[in-house]
């Protein structure tokens, strides 16, 4: 019960500070490209070379089967949200890290600084979808409703990313290990995530993987809807759901209760 | 307004940073933290309107009391109540981000002070003419020289009226003129009815701003009164 008030009272504080929320979201996305020629245009232009790189290497080399569509947009479905994933959690280990001088001068919420980083991340993700719309026109992929099952999906995939750089970057500003374990443990999470492969394609005894990969169960779901115009798996999708809003509770109250020793460790 | 009630603050000092050497440490029975007794049994109280100085050497915890004060780090023993808004002048741009104008900055480093947008319109001719950057605001800050990076996040710290203004040694900010302009709108803010915690080596600046001192003298509370015997009491320290 005691936890419950402090979580409502900690909820509503970091409301009272929701602009401060944006403004961080844009000065990270205003100030990362100031001194390019190229300025916002990397955001697009990078998931597209990856896109055509990775496109080339599966499907005329490794010729993974890709269901009925160009492999080309089965990847493109499963690697932006993959790509908004791992992004998040890199740029979430330095958000506390990165804002020492702030951290140990002003007081405000400090999730706010991690959330923040995350806006920014989606905000990009965003806009790289423009590489898919581009793709999706090209080969005249064909779309239903069901598509409208991403929005959910889009969320629950927010809320997991959410808890999870919370614990990191709280990890980090104590062990700064984990932004060096991070980027390891992203890329085999990479490869044990059906991005570049169908899952189906993926021997059956190891399959048991997925259970305990929240990604998996997103990624797929993305596939589902956006390819094979059918409902995604409610069962699983449902399971998803309810283990991140959890995830995401218990994380924001490690984070809180790690919180108030910030300033001394940073 | 503030109330400090057996304040102590104990840092323990991690002696290995990572866990490459932490866990042998662990396992061969190392020491793995150091204790440090940055403030230890604090007892004071400082009314609505009241001004508070702190004297003390270097390393007695002056800054740790105002960091505790600004509630950025947390007692680790006793307890502090600090009613109303805090504005810390401790370091003066904390927030400044270098690529971004001073326009942006304002709004920026406004609402991590917990200045809303909509306050922030209202106050920003105020804050654009205090610092005396009119032209000067469409440029990114790292353009700025040190000194107006210092007059603009002086202005933003001092936009708004704040409950407790916290001061740091910053009284160096600019040429005299600015420095008067800062002093004198400190005092304003006095009159007004806020408080003002000062930590200054200087014992003349405490008797111009303060009633109370506290005097510190390694993390322990030498003296808390009157702004006249505490200074005494500070210089028989020093000497």
């Amino acid at each position: 019960m005691d936890k419950a008030k402090k979580l409502a009272s900690n909820i509503r504080l970091f409301f009272s500070y929701r602009e401060l929320l944006f403004n961080l979201a844009r000065r990270e996305i205003t100030q990362r490209y100031k001194q390019s020629v190229l300025g916002y245009a990397w955001v697009v232009l990078n998931p597209l070379f990856q896109l055509l790189v990775l496109t080339f290497v599966f499907s005329t080399i490794f010729r993974v089967s890709s269901f009925k569509v160009p492999y080309v947009i089965f990847l493109i479905v499963g690697l932006l949200p993959w790509n908004f994933f791992a992004q998040s959690l890199s740029s979430a280990a330095n958000a506390l890290t990165g804002n020492a001088s702030l951290i140990t001068k002003i007081y405000f919420p400090r999730e706010i600084l991690v959330l923040g980083t995350i806006i920014a991340k989606m905000v990009d993700f965003f806009y790289s979808c423009l590489v898919l719309v581009l793709f999706f026109a090209f080969y005249h992929v064909p779309l239903n409703s069901q598509i409208v099952w991403v929005i959910p999906i889009f969320i629950i995939q927010l809320i997991f990313t959410a808890g999870l750089s919370l614990l990191i970057s709280a990890f980090n500003l104590f062990y700064r290990d984990i932004q060096y374990l991070l980027s390891l443990i992203i890329s085999l999470w990479f490869y044990l995530t059906p991005v570049l492969y169908p899952i189906e394609q993926f021997p059956d005894k190891y399959r048991w993987i997925f259970i305990f990969n929240p990604m998996s169960v997103i990624i797929n779901a993305y596939r589902q809807t956006v390819l094979g115009g059918g409902e995604p798996n409610l069962n699983s999708l449902g399971i998803a759901t309810l283990t991140s809003i959890v995830f995401f509770i218990i994380s924001f109250l490690i984070f809180k209760k790690m919180e108030g020793k910030f300033a001394d460790y940073v | 307004m503030i109330k400090a009630e057996n304040l102590t603050k104990q840092y323990s000092l991690t002696k290995q940073r990572t866990f490459k050497e932490f866990l042998p440490a662990l396992f061969s029975g190392q020491e793995t933290k150091t204790k440090l007794l940055a403030l230890s049994q604090l007892n004071f109280e400082i009314k609505k309107g009241e001004s508070l100085g702190i004297l003390g050497r270097n390393g007695s915890g002056k800054s740790t009391l105002l960091k505790i004060i600004a509630g950025v780090t947390k007692p680790s023993d006793g307890r502090i109540t600090v009613n109303g808004r805090v504005a810390p002048l401790i370091e003066l741009g904390a927030g400044f981000h270098p690529e971004l104008t001073g326009r942006e900055n304002t709004y920026l480093n406004g609402s991590i002070l917990g200045i809303k947008k909509k306050q922030m319109d209202r106050l920003y001719n105020g804050v654009v003419e205090f610092s005396e950057l009119q032209e000067f605001m469409d440029q990114p800050v790292k353009f700025y020289s040190s000194g107006m990076y210092m007059r603009l996040a002086f202005s933003v710290a001092v936009a708004e009226k704040p409950d407790i203004l916290l001061v740091d040694e910053i009284l160096a900010v600019g040429d005299v003129k600015f420095q008067n302009k800062c002093l004198n709108r400190i005092k304003k803010f006095q009159n007004e009815g806020s408080t003002l915690i000062l930590v200054t080596h200087s014992p003349t600046q405490i008797e111009d701003y303060c009633q109370k001192v506290l005097v510190l003298d390694n993390g322990k509370q030498i003296f808390f009164g009157s702004s006249k015997e505490g200074v005494e009491i500070y210089k028989k320290i020093l000497s």
